[in-house]
């Protein structure tokens, strides 16, 4: 699954810090979720896009091998 | 993502205390062979031998050194309390992190093991035996901290 997490924070100018505060994670998770490492639960997945007021699927799309 | 067994993050830095304690004082004991006479009390001994060959029995009074009894439990109680609390920042991704870490430690443990049962005979098994106590819970801890270093490092 891949994401737009990092574009859209750099839309609002936020750092993944500001971002994991928000939603409340860790800065850690936020990192491994934009770099594909961590797939996020549908919860926080959803929790994302209601902050950058968007549907999920323009944040989060499958991928091939999805 | 709730976790119902983990314990509050306060312990933490307890857990630490005792299991870094818990497995130097064992090394020690370790590398003395079990030679010590301190600490020595009558404890009930629910199940146990007279001597290496001798009659088995139940609910007996012995006297014993409890020193290697308090090395073990705070290894054991030492672990648990830093696998098992909470991060400071408890979510989703530190819960997969721990998951995966416990798993990677038991599956590495026993390839370790059956290396040990291959290549390990006689008494010097009884070593192994004893390690095995502790390794699963040590393998876990260090696998969980590393697996969390290297998210603390992956950040640009």
């Amino acid at each position: 699954m891949k994401n737009r997490i990092k574009v859209e924070r750099a839309e609002l100018d936020m750092t993944q810090a500001d971002l994991a505060d928000k939603i409340g994670v860790s800065r850690q998770s936020i990192n491994a979720i934009e770099k594909g490492k961590f797939v996020p639960s549908a919860v926080l997945a959803l929790k994302i896009a209601r902050l950058f007021k968007k549907p999920v699927e323009d944040i989060f799309s499958l991928e091939d091998q999805d | 993502m709730k976790a119902s067994y983990l314990i509050p993050h306060k312990y933490k830095l307890l857990g630490w205390i005792l299991f870094v304690i818990g497995i130097i004082s064992g090394l020690i004991i370790f590398i003395g062979e079990y030679d010590y006479d301190i600490l020595k009390i009558k404890v009930l001994s629910v199940y146990g031998r007279d001597g290496l060959f001798g009659t088995k029995g139940f609910f007996k009074i012995i006297e014993n050194s409890i020193l290697d009894e308090i090395v073990a439990l705070c290894i054991i109680a030492g672990g648990l309390l830093v696998g098992f609390s909470k991060e400071r920042i408890e979510d989703e991704f530190i819960y997969k992190l721990r998951k995966d870490s416990l798993v990677w430690a038991i599956i590495f443990n026993y390839v370790v093991l059956i290396f040990a049962v291959l290549f390990v005979y006689n008494f010097s098994f009884f070593d192994v035996l004893v390690f095995n106590m502790f390794t699963p819970l040590l393998f876990f801890v260090i696998r969980f901290n590393f697996l969390k270093l290297k998210s603390r490092n992956d950040e640009e």
